[in-house]
């Protein structure tokens, strides 16, 4: 009875996602409401969770409860700290979640929400949280190595070393593109570039709070903060309406470039609990409060989603960025499908800090399911305004002009009605000079959420407040990004350095630390420059950029994983790792060579170079932009070299490990799994982290 | 009633104490508690000590995603 009873649930589950999944899909020519897509989600999520997570731990990794982990094993109380699954759930989820999956969903929208919404749910249950988790319990049975430390171990040492490299670039460029984020939502915005100017002697006060007054109260001085930075988006607007502290607070893309190379490198070389660390503390408080606020706002106002399910940009025109659907929506969508740098976080802190293997379903699948259903948000959040306004707020001035006018006759004769008066009436609404040529995701992200949020607090008055907050939550934690990155970068860079000159590899070192800080943020700072001066608003060849680095990193991850599989002689079902892993090379090797070879000068690097070229040579650029020019033809060759050094890159890890299965299937190879011994557990079955050594 | 009212009570300390796991704040109870144990071989650090120490190194790798 009682397993009729399970059945008939299930049931229940499974068809209420095939509905709303039917729903989403087929509805054409009327608005949908937004609790479609979470109903959907949520069922695929919660099927996927209890039957295709738990195939692959019970068949594929065999995870096993009588085993040590390394949290039992090295329990030191610093690195290795055995840890409630659900608390290691939070910090897994917080470390994971970062701008991408809020970002790429609301990109991707230029699409429809169809293309965008699918990849979403269907990339997550079959790629990014297998991904996640399977790389976590590679990890954990390796003492919590790296993926670049088990693609020496597993694949061979040419493996490990590509890797490392890998995960430099996709950082410099990673940093450049978020970077370029901020931008676009702070330029000429006093109330915003106050509001975010103000977090950093806010982070100073609470690290020194920390530090001396009372060191290690996280909770009391995230609650100070908070209240703090709550205060200075309300005071913001005070700021913006005073005509002195206005126009010192308006500023160029170009002076807020500088402004953050330089806020990246002080963060880099500081002494990390006096401004990295606190601001950490903010933005995770601040995302955790924003990502719930967001989820109980839809549920509450139940928005309707007024963008087509699919728009006339599939053919590759689109304004945002260009390319057809396939491959660029899923290179766009990135980390709310599946993330490469998700790999690094699943064989860094967490495989150190978890109990048991089979809390790994639930914490390496599970909050990849939590992030994905992030970027199902930001898409219903970016599709909820009307098209006409998505499209003004993205789109750079060189395609639909740079007043209200142009951009309204533009964007109504591609079919989505938009009046001049709209954005000018939303930019005072919300307390801005103009909304206009925005592109980057965070400003038109925020109008959506602001929109949703409004309508359950405050109504039109409060719509300058919570567009401010969301800007404000956005570039929070992007800057942490950008600071926590810079910082890691740096380690690295010394790390690579200290093999050709020792003492460059010591971190303590004060010119060694000053160089590399130097290096990573003169690399980051130069893909900023590039595309704050970009005519096409940057975000055109720089996302693309980032997506195919962070996906040719995923798919480095699942070579990984794929060839740990083969060694534990699991053939029968590594189409597992495989499918993801085929799917995301052909996407992402289809996105490098478009970029790079497209005759479309939109798409292709090189055909844009050339383009601009012939333009000079024709005398048809203006001598005082001349100079400019040149520096993009540059910067566009820049972009095609690096997108082939990338994709060569992965090509030869795959080729490497291609050799290897072919070694392990023929058994000629190295079969040696590089596992720790087993070692029985000594924790009691019902230990569950509250108290320790309950043997 | 009583009944619900230690339960609910139970679930908020669970909760609260899940909250300061999570942020951190517990950080050096667990590293006191781990010090403790008599296998433990490392020299036991001040409050201050313990938390630059823990900054330094959980921000020396990558530990924020994109």
């Amino acid at each position: 009875m009682k397993s009729v009873g399970k059945f008939g649930l299930w049931m229940v589950i499974a068809v209420a996602g095939a509905t709303a999944l039917a729903k989403i899909a087929l509805q054409r020519g009327e608005s949908l409401s937004a609790i479609w897509f979470v109903v959907a989600a949520v069922c695929v999520y919660i099927v996927a969770f209890r039957f295709y997570s738990s195939f692959i731990a019970t068949r594929l990794l065999a995870l096993n409860d009588t085993r040590a982990t390394p949290a039992e094993r090295h329990d030191d109380g610093r690195d290795f700290v055995p840890t409630n699954k659900w608390v290691l759930f939070g910090h897994h989820f917080a470390a994971i979640a970062g701008p991408g999956p809020l970002v790429g969903p609301t990109l991707a929208a230029q699409f429809g929400y169809l293309p965008g919404t699918l990849w979403l749910i269907a990339g997550a249950v079959l790629a990014g949280c297998v991904q996640d988790f399977i790389i976590l319990f590679c990890s954990i049975r390796r003492d919590g190595k790296s993926v670049g430390e088990m693609a020496r171990d597993e694949v061979g040492r040419r493996g490990g070393f590509l890797a490392q490299l890998a995960v430099l670039a996709i950082m410099v460029i990673l940093l450049g593109v978020v970077a370029l984020v901020i931008v676009n939502a702070l330029k000429s915005s006093p109330w915003a570039t106050f509001t975010l100017a103000m977090t950093i002697p806010i982070a100073l006060l609470l690290g020194l709070y920390l530090r001396f007054l009372r060191p290690g109260r996280v909770l009391e001085a995230s609650v100070i903060g908070v209240a703090l930075v709550l205060f200075v988006v309300v005071a913001g607007q005070w700021v913006a309406e005073s005509p002195a502290w206005g126009s010192f607070f308006t500023l160029t893309g170009i002076t807020l470039a500088f402004a953050l190379i330089g806020y990246g490198f002080a963060a880099s070389a500081l002494p990390v609990w006096l401004l990295l660390a606190p601001r950490d503390y903010l933005s995770s408080f601040i995302k955790a409060g924003a990502v719930f606020s967001l989820a109980a706002g839809i549920l509450v106002v139940r928005p309707h989603v007024l963008m087509p399910p699919l728009t006339r940009f599939i053919d590759g025109s689109g304004p945002v960025f260009a390319g057809k659907i396939f491959p660029f929506c899923f290179i766009t969508i990135a980390c709310g499908a599946i993330s490469g740098f998700h790999s690094l976080i699943s064989s860094g802190t967490t495989p150190k800090m978890i109990l048991r293997e089979s809390q790994a379903r639930l914490i390496g699948y599970g909050a990849m399911l939590l992030e994905s259903f992030v970027g199902v948000m930001a898409m219903v959040a970016a599709c909820a305004m009307t098209p006409g306004v998505y499209f003004a707020i993205n789109s750079p001035a060189a395609i639909v002009g740079s007043t209200p006018e142009a951009a309204a006759a533009t964007i109504s004769a591609w079919g989505y009605p938009l009046d001049a008066g709209t954005m000018t009436g939303l930019a005072r609404a919300v307390g801005e000079q103009t909304l206009l040529n925005r592109a980057g995701g965070a400003p038109s992200l925020a109008v959506g959420m602001a929109q949703i949020f409004s309508s359950t607090i405050g109504g039109d008055k409060l719509l300058g407040i919570w567009y401010h907050f969301a800007i404000m939550f956005e570039a929070l934690f992007i800057l942490t990004v950008l600071d926590a990155g810079t910082r890691v970068g740096r380690f690295m860079i010394q790390e690579l350095g200290g093999h050709v000159w020792k003492r460059f590899g010591r971190t303590s070192w004060l010119p060694g630390a000053l160089l590399s800080s130097a290096l990573i943020v003169g690399g980051w700072g130069y893909f900023l420059y590039q595309g704050v001066i970009d005519p096409l608003g940057g975000i055109n060849s720089l996302w693309p950029l980032f997506g195919i680095a962070n996906q040719l990193l995923g798919a480095v991850a699942l070579v990984v994983a794929t060839t740990i599989l083969l060694k534990m002689g699991r053939l029968k079902w590594i189409w597992v790792t495989v499918a993801p892993m085929v799917w995301l090379v052909t996407v992402t090797m289809t996105a490098s060579y478009q970029k790079i070879f497209s005759a479309n000068p939109r798409i292709g690097f090189l055909s844009f170079a050339r383009l601009l070229a012939s333009q000079v040579a024709a005398g048809k650029i203006p001598a005082a932009k001349l100079a400019d020019t040149q520096r993009v033809i540059f910067n566009q060759r820049l972009d095609a070299v690096v997108t082939a050094i990338l994709a060569t890159m992965v090509t030869v890890l795959i080729v490497e490990g291609l050799m290897q299965w072919y070694g392990i299937l023929s058994g000629k190879g190295d079969t040696a799994l590089h596992e720790t011994p087993y070692v029985r557990t000594r924790w009691a079955p019902e230990f569950s982290g509250g108290v320790r050594g309950d043997v | 009633m009583r009944e619900v009212c230690r339960t609910m009570e139970t679930a908020l300390r669970k909760f609260w104490r899940g909250v300061r796991e999570w942020c951190g704040d517990t950080a050096y109870e667990t590293y006191l508690g781990s010090a403790r144990q008599p296998d433990s071989s490392c020299v036991r650090l001040t409050p201050e000590e313990f938390y630059v120490e823990q900054l330094e190194r959980k921000y020396s790798r990558p530990n924020r995603c994109c």
